[in-house]
């Protein structure tokens, strides 16, 4: 970060230092300071808001040198000079950090509590790994709308309690919805690069590493370290079958 | 007597682990595997140990202990096959040894170059773990007469150092992150009266953070996203027939070797300092002492020598303050105590007590990992080079999923994972702004026992503050607290400044004047 920008981020930070550590404080003037908790009379050593308003104290004195420092130095006056630029598209990084933060957040927080683990990790990693192998703005941008198209969908699905209907049809009915979005991944992807040699050469890679990685993962954890995977559906099913029946 | 007592104890454990052959196997696997780690460029010690320890988890304590630090010493050691051969640091600690490892390999001298290298490392390494069964016996033993007082002065102390050498902008940041860090630490019900704070009421939040997944998220995460963001991509690696042990080399630059192995032992012990200061304040030392300063930066064997001794030797030094305090001296010591406490141990001055032949078995586990560097890197470095052609888009989405399912696995529970990647993005953006992790990652470790220490002090002493003042050991912490606290602080630098120089002028007139009464 240059020095204009990271005064600039300091202003903005220290704003919200001394906002979080006055929240802080409103939390921590909420427990027990010198009245009874749980039977027992408290002194204002052995209060458990001690600690938390000592160190809200110290986050509001540094917030404030933080605050001081960045005015001295321009941050804050670079930050309202620049308040009201208008918008200027979003720079290359910073389309894929926005990649990124998809393929992270849909992963965690919306597929590896519902959807099959197997299914989950191979359509984070082909995600994942093509949209940077491919280092292709255009395509980066293409490929992160679709996933995150799919991502909506799934998350409409999940939140309205379609999901649980479906799945009262068919066990692994969203699991099946998931394999199919990956295939359709895999055909968008396709289409989009098979007339560069090279690419469609990365999207092979991608697919099989995709492919390879949960297939050593899934039974390491899971018959190795006796790990239960967060959610088994329809391929962990397939494996726990396939693995009794070997055994 | 007792020495001799000790080093039968330290052989015994040598041998025990080395009867082992799951042991033997899981050393040079994880020495490997730390190699591996170490020299891919975006890859981390931390983040090997990190993932290592969901593996580990388990194990026994000894063999995951065996595993833990041999890819902490691989790791270490592995950051220089890049530095060296595509002039992109493997890790943070061998940075340095970029600066004259890759003009050496443009020289056509990789082989040279790698072959010093590897014994540097194994020498650094060794001669650290010479310190940590000799020096955190001694600073238990010390540690025993502290109170409440000096434990919470400890955790301040730690956050305020780390915080202060840590941060490449201002130092006030790494203090901040380390409050960041302290406050994490207060999420849960407290420890005395089991009130719970900062826990919306969520019962997930009531046992507090998990420390492995909050590690995990702070090291793993923003290395991903910067990885990716940033393009970083591998380089052609340089070619090399084979690497020679360059014995010596080695024996013409003991003394570079020895200094510099003091120099890591000491950065190693202060808390939350890792082996990348290290090595560049070896590197400094190294030119300021050299008859030729003017080579470095050219491809000077020395510069390499001793960049990566102190590295090595910063792991020995990271373990002492770890061992015998229960604070971490660098960021994959962090890492070791979050693991130490999955197995239930808790280091610190209790430790000698409570698992008594756990630092000889620390020791004996350095001194083997040291051997098996050596032996790894001997004979398997130019396949391991091989990794160096896996481009970081590949690699990086199987760190992102290794780092979810290993935080899961911790306590089985996805709520890990929900705290994990907010932590991450915390703190990715706050690398951005260039404040420290290290202090952040102390803080939610040691806070715990500075919010418990603090409260119960303050019981002893009825509510009185006075006994900081009155303790030799919290009055000497209290004060150096301080002097870094105001160190920082600009009218005060000017009043020391005004002050040497008041003091040294006053010297040289009172040099000058009885010469200039006898002329």
């Amino acid at each position: 970060m240059k020095k204009k920008e990271l005064r600039r981020a300091d202003f903005i930070t220290s704003v919200l230092l001394l906002l979080f550590s006055v929240w802080m404080i409103i939390e921590t003037l909420k427990m027990p300071m010198k009245d009874t908790f749980g039977g027992v009379q408290n002194v204002w050593y052995v209060s458990p808001a001690l600690f938390p308003l000592i160190i809200s104290i110290f986050i509001i004195i540094l917030g404030t040198a933080l605050l001081i420092h960045s005015i001295n130095s321009g941050g804050a006056k670079y930050f309202l000079d620049n308040f009201s630029v208008r918008y200027r598209g979003i720079s290359e990084k910073n389309k894929r950090f926005i990649s990124i933060l998809l393929a992270l957040l849909t992963f965690v927080y919306l597929n590896v509590p519902r959807i099959d683990f197997f299914i989950t990790i191979i359509l984070f990693l082909t995600f994942f790994i093509s949209v940077f192998y491919f280092d292709d703005e255009n395509l980066l941008k293409k490929l992160t709308l679709f996933y995150f198209t799919g991502s909506i969908i799934f998350t409409i699905l999940f939140t309205s309690g379609i999901s649980k209907i479906l799945n009262s049809y068919y066990k692994y009915f969203i699991d099946i919805l998931a394999l199919f979005f990956y295939i359709s991944y895999i055909i968008y992807n396709w289409i989009k690069v098979k007339n560069n040699h090279i690419y469609k050469k990365r999207l092979t890679i991608s697919f099989v590493v995709a492919l390879t990685v949960p297939l050593i993962l899934c039974p390491i954890f899971r018959y190795f370290l006796l790990v239960p995977l967060p959610k088994e559906g329809l391929i962990i099913q397939m494996m726990h079958n396939i693995y009794y029946f070997l055994k | 007597m007792f020495i001799f007592e000790q080093l039968i104890i330290f052989f015994q454990q040598i041998f025990i682990l080395m009867t082992n052959p799951i042991n033997v196997l899981i050393l040079f696997g994880a020495v490997l595997l730390g190699i591996i780690f170490g020299a891919m460029p975006g890859l981390t010690a931390t983040l090997g140990v990190a993932l290592l320890t969901t593996l580990t988890y388990g194990m026994d304590t000894g063999t995951s202990m065996v595993a833990l630090l041999a890819i902490y010493v691989g790791a270490i050691y592995g950051g220089s096959y890049a530095s060296i051969l595509i002039n992109i640091p493997g890790t943070a600690a061998a940075a340095a040894t970029a600066l004259d490892g890759y003009p050496l390999a443009c020289q056509g001298k990789a082989g040279k170059a790698l072959g010093l290298t590897t014994t540097a490392s194994a020498i650094g390494t060794f001669i650290g773990m010479l310190f940590v069964i000799t020096m955190a016996p001694i600073i238990s033993a010390f540690a025993l007469n502290f109170t409440s007082f000096e434990f919470f002065l400890l955790a301040f102390f730690g956050i305020i150092i780390s915080g202060t050498l840590t941060s490449h902008d201002l130092a006030y940041k790494g203090w901040i992150a380390g409050f960041l860090g302290l406050f994490m630490a207060c999420v849960g019900r407290d420890q005395l009266q089991f009130y719970p704070r900062f826990t919306f009421g969520l019962n997930e939040l009531d046992g507090g953070l998990e420390v492995v997944p909050v590690l995990i998220g702070a090291f793993g995460i923003p290395q991903i996203i910067q990885v990716l963001k940033d393009k970083v991509i591998s380089g052609e690696a340089k070619r090399f027939q084979r690497i020679l042990p360059e014995f010596d080399e080695i024996w013409h630059h003991l003394s570079d070797i020895f200094r510099s192995a003091l120099i890591g032992v000491g950065i190693g012990a202060i808390p939350g300092i890792g082996e990348d200061i290290a090595g560049w304040v070896s590197y400094g030392a190294a030119k300021n002492s050299s008859k030729h300063p003017e080579r470095f930066g050219k491809g000077e064997v020395s510069a390499v020598i001793s960049a990566e001794t102190a590295n090595n030797a910063c792991i020995g030094g990271a373990m002492i303050p770890l061992l015998s305090l229960g604070v971490p001296g660098s960021p994959p010591a962090a890492m070791l105590l979050g693991a130490l406490m999955l197995h239930g141990i808790q280091p610190g001055p209790m430790l000698t007590f409570d698992h008594p032949l756990f630092i000889f078995q620390v020791a004996a586990i350095l001194l083997l990992a040291s051997f098996a560097m050596w032996i790894t890197g001997m004979l398997l470095a130019k396949q391991v080079i091989k990794v160096l052609r896996i481009p970081p888009p590949i690699f990086m989405p199987i760190i992102a999923v290794l780092c979810v399912i290993g935080s899961y696995s911790l306590g089985l529970r996805i709520f890990n994972l929900y705290l994990m990647v907010p932590i991450g993005i915390l703190a990715y953006f706050l690398t951005e702004m260039e404040y420290p992790i290290a202090p952040l990652v102390i803080g939610v470790i040691l806070g715990p026992m500075a919010d418990a220490n603090l409260r119960r002090a303050l019981m002893v002493s009825k509510g009185s503050f006075l006994p900081i003042f009155t303790r030799p050991v919290s009055l000497i912490l209290i004060l150096v607290i301080l002097l870094m606290v105001f160190s920082q602080i600009t009218w005060f630098k000017t009043f020391i400044k005004r002050m040497i120089n008041k003091f040294f002028s006053k010297k040289k007139l009172n040099k000058v004047h009885p010469n200039s009464i006898k002329k």
